[in-house]
């Protein structure tokens, strides 16, 4: 899976997990811009992007993520990581 | 409006269409729902109920959440159940789950969900938000973490058993406590086991080791509960799911959940059917195919001999194993019926002629085999048993028939079956259908009933005139209080019963236990016996004295003894039980519901005079004195117990 078809799936699932339709996510995206984004649909997040990619994030991610200056750049990069090792 | 019909198209597609084809369908599915509910949302929450299904993941589920339960729509209604989630783990995933579960199933729940690791404090603290909330149910979503004592490793036996106890009690007293305040029945999770451990296999041989420890811990606690308890096996739905999935620690770590997140969806679908089975809404009804349901190949094709069932090969032996199960079901008070496209001697050969098929026809409470389509055979049967569609089950190899079932009885429970009979089991008990929370003697000779109501219809078609037949029957009936004997089966009648139902009042466990004891209750219970067998306890009146009225609060009869002046028989007793009690009036309510227009006229014909009307609800009373007449029935009254 390259970048942008990485980028492109985790964009349906910010649309699937908030319901919002018209959600374009970017890099600098943090839980502040999107409305929803709270520690419940966060959750909800790592849970879909599992199933949604066949993949699993390591403990150390999900506390990572939950951590100030992480934004949807971080989580793309770390989506990446996964897929790759 | 044309789009909205291509919507409706899309929908119904997707519903009538087996998991295979759903899953590459559930996004169109989605899109569809969101463009219907543009214009109506109540017609999209309607249609997403029906697509909940266990089948679904975790994100899946969610998604389809928010047509089902829109977060702006005004809930909590007076008729919604009132369920508390109080979780060892966080629940904050489950309740969702759970909610949306009993949603598809129709069952409206207002949810108090205690904060993570908080239920000894809710339970015992006064004051505290569930005292407020006074629940109905309470979920104690615990797990194996929330064992206080655990033993160390050195212990030996007796120090194990004593700790065992000690963690037992306290249990109880928490249950004791639920009870205690607000009357509520308890669903109580029973502990998951971890395979493995320092020991390795010898922890089979040390009390002290964890597995042991939390085996005998679940089996006191089964022991040491009160009927008011009802058991959620988490054990065994961890094991189920599997091991690995199911103990996944990392969300466990960082968020605390009570299970690997693949294991959310099977877990809420599980507490839901237990819910369901509480208010008894269980399904009532397996509806059999036969060709390549029962047995492989077709009867009509192959003949009874030709057919592959039974020893010596894999094929035939998993038919053999389906029907052992479905068997089981029947025993156990599920009744079953055969609907199939055959001719009817044809059908009936293998089950007359072959000594191998375990499903024997008198396991088989309506036969219908012909040519018709399956959605009206399924509607004659639902007619001859007395029993509502939405009780059904219809379990059928062929997708073209599990559709047309699925589009014309929307209401009808329809499994997919994969193509491999192996896995038939599995593709029905995943449903959980037919959870039930109290076994009682009546569910172990229910389908028996149904036969011998089938020859007493036989016998009344001889008899010209009612009053003969019905003096023929020989009915005596037993009288008596809801006791500690028959207290389960009162519930069970007062929870499922919808059509001979004056007020559809609901009462738990719990509550039917508190009314027994109170000062200012009565309450009556009828069993009716006849020639041609027991028919069991077949009627509930729950009454209320207030000074000098004795206020009918609730009226319940089985449906299968309508027509037998059973309904005559009660009301005398009511005359009597108002006279013995000093009351000089009956009073009674008929409030309607869609299912008991049965009883619009109950009171009325047992010589009630009306006393208002408000609205659709009306009320109805009787002055007892000494002009009273017995009402005429062919009813003796069983003196050996009454």
């Amino acid at each position: 899976m390259d970048d942008v078809d990485v980028r492109k799936r985790l964009q349906k699932i910010f649309r699937d997990v908030f319901g919002d339709p018209t959600i374009e996510i970017r890099d600098d995206m943090t839980a502040k811009d999107i409305e929803g984004w709270d520690s419940l649909a966060h959750v909800d997040l790592i849970i879909a992007v599992e199933q949604k990619m066949k993949m699993k994030f390591a403990v150390a991610d999900i506390s990572l993520l939950k951590e100030p200056g992480q934004n949807v750049g971080s989580f793309l990069r770390l989506i990446q990581q996964r897929l790759g090792s | 409006m044309a789009e909205d019909q291509r919507a409706t198209d899309a929908i119904c597609a997707y519903l009538q269409a087996d998991v295979a084809a759903r899953a590459s369908g559930f996004d169109p599915f989605l899109d569809a729902l969101t463009s219907l509910a543009e214009d109506d949302e109540d017609e999209a929450r309607s249609w997403g109920r029906r697509a909940v299904s266990p089948l679904l993941d975790y994100s899946s589920l969610l998604e389809l959440r928010r047509f089902v339960l829109p977060a702006k729509a005004a809930r909590g209604s007076t008729k919604a159940l009132r369920l508390a989630i109080l979780g060892g783990p966080t629940t904050n995933q489950l309740r969702r789950l759970i909610e949306l579960f009993l949603a598809g199933e129709g069952i409206e729940v207002e949810i108090h969900e205690a904060d993570y690791g908080l239920f000894r404090q809710e339970i015992l603290t006064p004051g505290s938000g569930l005292d407020a909330f006074r629940p109905e149910i309470v979920f104690l979503a615990t797990s194996a973490r929330d064992v206080g004592r655990v033993p160390l490793i050195d212990m030996d036996e007796e120090a194990v058993c004593r700790m065992a106890a000690a963690e037992v009690a306290d249990w109880v007293r928490l249950w004791e406590t639920v009870h205690g305040k607000w009357n509520a029945a308890v669903l109580q999770n029973n502990f998951e086991i971890m395979p493995g451990g320092a020991l390795g296999h010898y922890a089979l041989r040390h009390a002290a080791a964890r597995q042991n420890y939390l085996e005998r811990l679940n089996r006191l606690l089964v022991q040491s509960a009160p009927s008011y308890v009802v058991f959620h096996d988490l054990r065994g739905l961890a094991a189920e799911a599997g091991a690995r999935a199911w103990f996944d620690p990392r969300f466990y770590l960082e968020f605390k959940m009570p299970c690997g997140s693949e294991c959310l969806a099977t877990y809420g679908h599980s507490v839901a059917c237990l819910v369901r089975a509480i208010v008894g809404r269980s399904k009532k009804v397996v509806v059999l195919d036969l060709d390549n349901t029962l047995w492989g190949g077709e009867v009509g094709d192959l003949g009874p001999g030709g057919i592959r069932l039974g020893q010596g090969s894999g094929e035939g032996e998993a038919f053999l194993d389906f029907q052992r199960y479905l068997k089981e079901l029947r025993d156990r008070g599920v009744l079953l019926a055969v609907c199939s496209k055959n001719d009817e001697d044809k059908a009936r050969e293998p089950f007359e002629q072959r000594a191998d098929m375990i499903l024997k026809l008198s396991d088989i409470s309506c036969f219908v085999a012909n040519w018709e389509n399956k959605a009206d055979n399924l509607r004659s049967i639902a007619r001859r048993l007395d029993l509502k569609l939405d009780s059904f089950v219809f379990v059928d190899d062929r997708p073209a028939e599990r559709a047309v079932v699925r589009r014309l009885l929307p209401e009808v429970a329809v499994p997919d079956l994969p193509a491999d009979p192996s896995g038939y089991i599995q593709a029905l008990a995943m449903h959980r259908y037919t959870e039930t929370v109290a076994f009682t003697r009546e569910d172990l000779s229910r389908a028996q009933y149904y036969a011998e109501n089938a020859r007493r219809e036989e016998l009344a078609s001889r008899f010209s005139d009612i009053r003969s037949f019905l003096a023929s029957l020989g009915m005596r009936m037993k009288v008596e209080p809801v006791n500690a004997l028959n207290i389960e089966r009162a519930t069970q009648l007062i929870n499922k019963s919808n059509q001979f139902n004056l007020t559809t009042r609901r009462y738990t466990l719990a509550q039917m236990h508190e009314m027994a004891a109170a000062g200012d209750w009565r309450t009556l219970t009828f069993s009716l016996r006849d020639n041609l067998g027991d028919n069991g306890l077949i009627g509930v009146v729950l009454l209320r004295k207030a000074e000098k009225s004795l206020i009918v609060d609730t009226w319940v009869m089985s449906c299968r003894v309508l027509q037998r002046g059973v309904e005559q028989f009660a009301r005398n007793e009511l005359v009597e039980l108002a006279r013995k009690e000093g009351c000089d009036r009956i009073v009674g309510t008929y409030i309607p519901t869609a299912k008991n227009a049965l009883v619009k006229d109950h009171f009325a014909s047992l010589g009630f005079e009306p006393l208002g009307a408000e609205g659709e609800q009306t009320s109805w009373s009787l002055s007892i004195h000494d002009l009273v007449e017995p009402l005429a029935h062919y009813i003796e009254r069983d003196a050996a117990h009454g």
